[in-house]
């Protein structure tokens, strides 16, 4: 594979990951404002 | 140095787009997933469905008790309000005084026309000290609140009518299913971090607050007695969650919801326990209106909230009577 061909997509998948990590970031900032106590303590992992 | 191996170049993406998928999945199972739920903003609020206890509709579940306190469609009738903990109580008061076709509800929300309102505390205390609101059944109210109505020239005159439970919940897998009242503080003024220093799982304790204004946030700082209370834990999702919030509201959500109410100084927040007052944390809640408002029917139905009939009503919902 040319290596310019390679950074193009690495860069991609990069710039595609961090844009999706900062969405879901941003978006469960959101939902944490505005969520029920109950259920965030119902959801909880145990 | 043109040109890599295809097979390396391939690894080298893939391993990088899988770092980002492990990581994107872990922040959604351990925060995100918890934080979303599938009802609306609205409907959150409202916990206990406004629908289910609406004044005179049919299979409502507000209560209606005899009344010699009877509006008619000529009287100005005082407007309601308030926490929507106290919806039930308010919503049967209506039923039992109101004239029918005074509530109107329309799309899933009151009319502005509708002698019944629905703002819960954080905007029915601004309502009553602007005036847009007579009467609010809410907690008391926070530090703020006070301040707001001070601000507009409005005094708030404050009529106990009835006691609720104010209670800590724990999802219901956590093994503690009872605390000290010092204990309880001491979670959240950050003394106690884990749950093995009480009695539980060797977890991190991770202590969740109410919106500033609420009326359990109101309740509390009281029960702090004014130690400052911390606001969350830095990675407190990865333990084991304690909040709080009034019995009833407890009460009324779905019994798949995986959380328990936890006893107090060894007395379990039972309906009964907060009647009889075993239960130590036993919250009033009051009626509420500008002590300048003088109309005569505020004046009347709130005596009548006072009476035996009305104290009836508050115990037919759910809760303490005052008297």
């Amino acid at each position: 594979m040319k290596e310019r061909t390679f950074y193009i997509l690495m860069s991609a998948v990069v710039a595609l990951g961090v844009a999706v990590t900062a969405a879901l970031v941003i978006y469960t900032a959101y939902e944490y404002k505005n969520c029920s106590i109950i259920t965030y303590i119902a959801t909880e992992l145990w | 140095m043109d040109r890599m191996k295809k097979s390396t170049a391939i690894a080298m993406i893939v391993l990088i787009a899988a770092i980002f998928i492990s990581f994107d999945v872990s922040i959604y199972v351990l925060f995100t997933r918890r934080a979303v739920d599938d009802m609306t903003v609205e409907e959150r609020k409202a916990a206990i469905s406004l629908e289910d206890y609406l004044p005179f509709a049919e299979g409502t579940r507000a209560v209606t008790v005899e009344s010699s306190l009877r509006f008619s469609d000529v009287d100005k009738l005082p407007v309601l309000d308030g926490a929507s903990a106290l919806y039930p109580v308010y919503a049967s008061v209506a039923a039992s005084v109101y004239p029918e076709g005074s509530v109107i509800f329309e799309d899933g929300a009151f009319s502005e026309e509708s002698a019944v309102q629905f703002r819960n505390t954080l905007r029915a205390y601004s309502a009553v000290a602007d005036g847009d609101v007579d009467i609010a059944f809410c907690a008391a109210p926070s530090k703020e609140q006070r301040a707001y109505a001070a601000s507009v020239g409005a005094e708030l005159e404050l009529l106990p009518i009835g006691r609720e439970g104010f209670v800590f919940i724990v999802n219901e897998n956590n093994p503690v299913n009872g605390l000290t009242s010092e204990q309880l503080r001491g979670i959240y003024t950050g003394k106690y971090k884990n749950w093995s220093e009480l009695g539980g799982p060797d977890r991190m304790i991770d202590p969740k607050t109410r919106l500033a204004g609420s009326g359990s946030q109101t309740v509390m700082e009281h029960f702090m007695n004014g130690e400052p209370m911390i606001t969350g834990r830095m990675f407190g999702f990865l333990g084991a969650s304690v909040g709080y919030s009034f019995r009833f509201y407890v009460e009324a959500v779905p019994r798949e919801m995986s959380v328990k109410m936890l006893a107090v100084d060894g007395v379990f927040p039972s309906a009964g326990n907060i009647k009889n007052g075993t239960y130590p944390l036993v919250t009033e809640f009051y009626a509420v209106c500008r002590s300048d408002n003088d109309d005569e029917n505020v004046r009347r139905l709130l005596d009548w909230l006072l009476s035996d009939e009305g104290q009836g009503l508050i115990e037919a919902v759910g809760y303490a009577r005052i008297k």
